[in-house]
């Protein structure tokens, strides 16, 4: 080999490796340099994150939908006041997220910030957030690692909840062990660590090695076939996972290519939108615990869903829809009790002042102390419906979590 | 044990898919030197055409994705070969390739939905068979045959065939080799047509397991980038032998030590390019 092949080799290596840093630290997004005017005071201006690139793309789909669903039924006014919406990229929850949250806030000035899928994002945003006291409503997972609550809100759940009701349920109807596993992530300990502690409490017994739950790498290949195969070794008679998005399709799909054959359990997003319309067939019999499904029967839903299927070929809304929408509930009524001066510091004290909530899923309270929903739980099983799956609820009344 | 077994299998299936895709670029890069960094988007346009020729499993849709991911990845590859043909520098060819990547991601985003799709695989193919006890994906080992026979033939034709010869020769002396009365450049097209096939034959080959979804672009290619630095530019032997290790990283290893595989697959890196400079300064002083 002679010199100057080495030194082009040395010389595109080094340049390759550059470019894996680059790849694996992802593009964080820059802010653009907007210099906008302090809004007028009559008019409510609203930063919305949501995932519009990273692996939650489609989920971010989904929650556009549900808050302009809200909007558009309501004249495009919250609490009477009109709506200005500034659009931000939630991205895979990091670097973006927190780079949304900086332009919103510094450049955008805006009353409040809602949105964000991923678990992780929240740390990002809640923390400029509360520093610039604007309130935050989140509508995905609530992180446990989020310790100063006074401007965070949640209208969907704390990422420990799930689990919390779903716990009892299996010890309930599984007889014996339980393989749990989920993406190493926050939002995955949290979801996976609500059922270990609700399971366990119950009496529950882990399949898992050293009884301690399973985290497969995050951001990972979507590979599961080794922990599946792990899983058939292990002795249990049921699997508790925690997927959502792209990686719930890979998994569901794998659980049935590797002939698993165990009942699958876990929480809602394991069967949720999109993903379980990728899975088709293999969803079926699936078993989640959910706070919202297009089925649940109350009259707000009935309409929400008609309409959601008139606007949207047919297509049915999904727990990021109504999470989302829930946020539009939730400002429309703390705004409304606000008077005329809107600040972000008086929105944020009104939010405090909301007592319950009445969104598609039915009526919920607003826990004084964790600043998430209190509310109530199904059991829904995905079954097939026509050509395609679908869920159904199965258990209407499984039990109250939250707060 | 036994179930030990069936998980270093499972790596050795995704080592060499993961081969496939590398292998492309191993081409593109180590033997054209063209800084291909759109390659993981071709993988991408490779698992797209799967979904939409044969997302139910048809063998006529799956024939039908690979001879057109074949065409589409040649004709991209001759595509950039000739763009690049007047930009020699790296930096410049990275900006152009990320740019085209860019652009096609964006295009076949908006064609799949930005969701994730599943691919099936063709009929006979689709099944489980019992190793050791357990039910295994018949798919995954048709990847493994693949995958096995190609790299026996990459190996032949660019070690020990005359065409592999004038492309090494090409890629170590370009100059030269015009003096025997050989356009370099037409082997350069043809070796970064072949980089641009094989991205997109992986792409179709590899849909059922690694299926069209956001960011799919950006994990192959970081995990290609690994194969080829961690293994030698250029040498399919190096490749290869990476690619089995990244797989058992991304398997065995993963299972046992969760936390660890994503700084395995960084320490693999500096041990391949610690190791190959040592070599070749050895090799140098020798010469």
């Amino acid at each position: 080999m002679d010199r100057g092949w080495t030194r082009y080799n040395r010389h595109v290596s080094a340049l390759a490796v550059a470019s894996v840093a680059a790849a694996m630290a992802g593009c964080s997004g820059s802010s653009l340099d907007n210099t906008a005017e302090p809004a007028p005071t009559s008019e409510l201006v609203i930063g919305v994150v949501v995932p519009k690139s990273g692996p939650y793309q489609q989920i971010g789909q989904d929650m556009q939908k549900g808050w302009t669903a809200y909007l558009d039924e309501h004249g495009n006014k919250l609490g009477g006041h009109p709506v200005r919406i500034v659009e931000a990229d939630e991205g895979d929850g990091g670097p973006t997220a927190r780079a949304a949250a900086d332009r919103l806030i510094t450049n955008e000035h805006v009353h409040a910030i809602v949105g964000v899928a991923n678990a992780d994002a929240v740390n990002n945003i809640a923390g400029p957030a509360t520093a610039a006291r604007v309130p935050f409503l989140g509508t995905g997972g609530r992180p446990s690692t989020l310790k100063d609550l006074s401007y965070t809100w949640h209208t969907s759940f704390a990422s420990t909840d799930y689990g919390t009701a779903a716990g009892p349920y299996v010890k309930s109807t599984v007889d014996g062990p339980v393989y749990v596993v989920g993406p190493d992530y926050q939002g995955g300990k949290d979801q996976i660590g609500g059922f270990v502690t609700g399971f366990t409490a119950a009496g529950g017994k882990l399949a898992n090695p050293g009884a301690q739950p399973t985290y497969t790498p995050w951001p990972g290949d979507n590979n599961f076939g080794p922990w599946l195969t792990k899983i058939k070794d292990s002795g249990a008679k049921a699997v508790y996972a925690f997927y959502a998005g792209p990686a719930a399709v890979a998994f569901v799909k794998q659980y049935q290519q590797f002939n698993v054959g165990l009942p699958l359990y876990g929480p809602a997003f394991l069967t949720e939108g999109a993903a379980l319309a990728a899975q088709g067939q293999a969803a079926v019999g699936i078993t989640t615990v959910a706070t919202y499904d297009p089925t649940l029967s109350n009259p707000g839903n009935d309409a929400f869903v008609a309409a959601f299927k008139a606007k949207y070929n047919g297509s049915s809304p999904n727990l990021y829809v109504e999470t989302m929408y829930a946020a539009g509930a939730l400002l429309d009524k703390a705004v409304a009790v606000t008077g005329a001066k809107l600040t972000s510091e008086s929105i944020n004290a009104a939010i405090g002042k909301v007592s319950d909530v009445t969104s598609p899923r039915g009526t919920w309270k607003l826990s004084p102390s964790t600043h998430t929903p209190v509310q109530h739980w199904c059991v829904r099983r995905a079954q097939p419906s026509g050509t395609s799956v679908a869920n159904t609820v199965v258990t209407a009344d499984l039990t109250t979590v939250g707060g | 044990m036994a179930g030990d077994l069936i998980v270093a299998l499972d790596g050795v299936a995704f080592g060499l898919l993961l081969y496939c895709v590398a292998a492309g670029l191993s081409l593109s890069l180590g033997v054209a030197g063209v800084f291909q960094l759109s390659h993981g988007a071709l993988y991408l346009a490779g698992a797209c055409l799967a979904w939409w020729f044969a997302a139910q499993g048809t063998w006529l849709g799956f024939v039908v994705a690979l001879l057109v991911g074949l065409a589409t990845g040649a004709a991209a590859g001759g595509g950039l070969a000739e763009l690049l043909r007047h930009v020699p520098d790296h930096l410049d060819q990275a900006l152009v390739t990320i740019g085209a990547g860019l652009i096609l991601v964006e295009v076949l985003t908006s064609g799949y939905g930005a969701q994730a799709r599943t691919v099936l695989p063709p009929p006979g193919l689709d099944g489980a068979v019992t190793l050791l006890g357990r039910a295994y994906p018949v798919y995954r080992l048709t990847i493994i045959a693949v995958a096995a026979v190609l790299s026996a033939a990459l190996h032949l034709t660019v070690e020990r065939s005359r065409p592999g010869v004038l492309v090494r020769a090409v890629a170590a002396d370009p100059r030269h080799v015009a003096t025997l009365g050989v356009e370099p450049r037409r082997v350069h097209l043809a070796v970064m047509m072949a980089g641009g096939a094989l991205a997109v034959f992986a792409g179709v080959l590899g849909a059922p397991i690694l299926g069209p979804a956001p960011g799919l672009d950006t994990t192959v290619l970081t995990l290609s980038l690994i194969i080829i630095v961690a293994g030698g530019l250029g040498s399919m032997r190096g490749a290869l032998l990476a690619a089995l290790i990244v797989g058992q990283v991304h398997t065995s290893v993963a299972v046992a030590w969760p936390t660890a595989a994503p700084f395995l697959l960084a320490a693999l890196l500096l041990v391949g390019l610690a190791w190959r400079t040592h070599h070749h300064l050895i090799t140098a002083r020798v010469a």
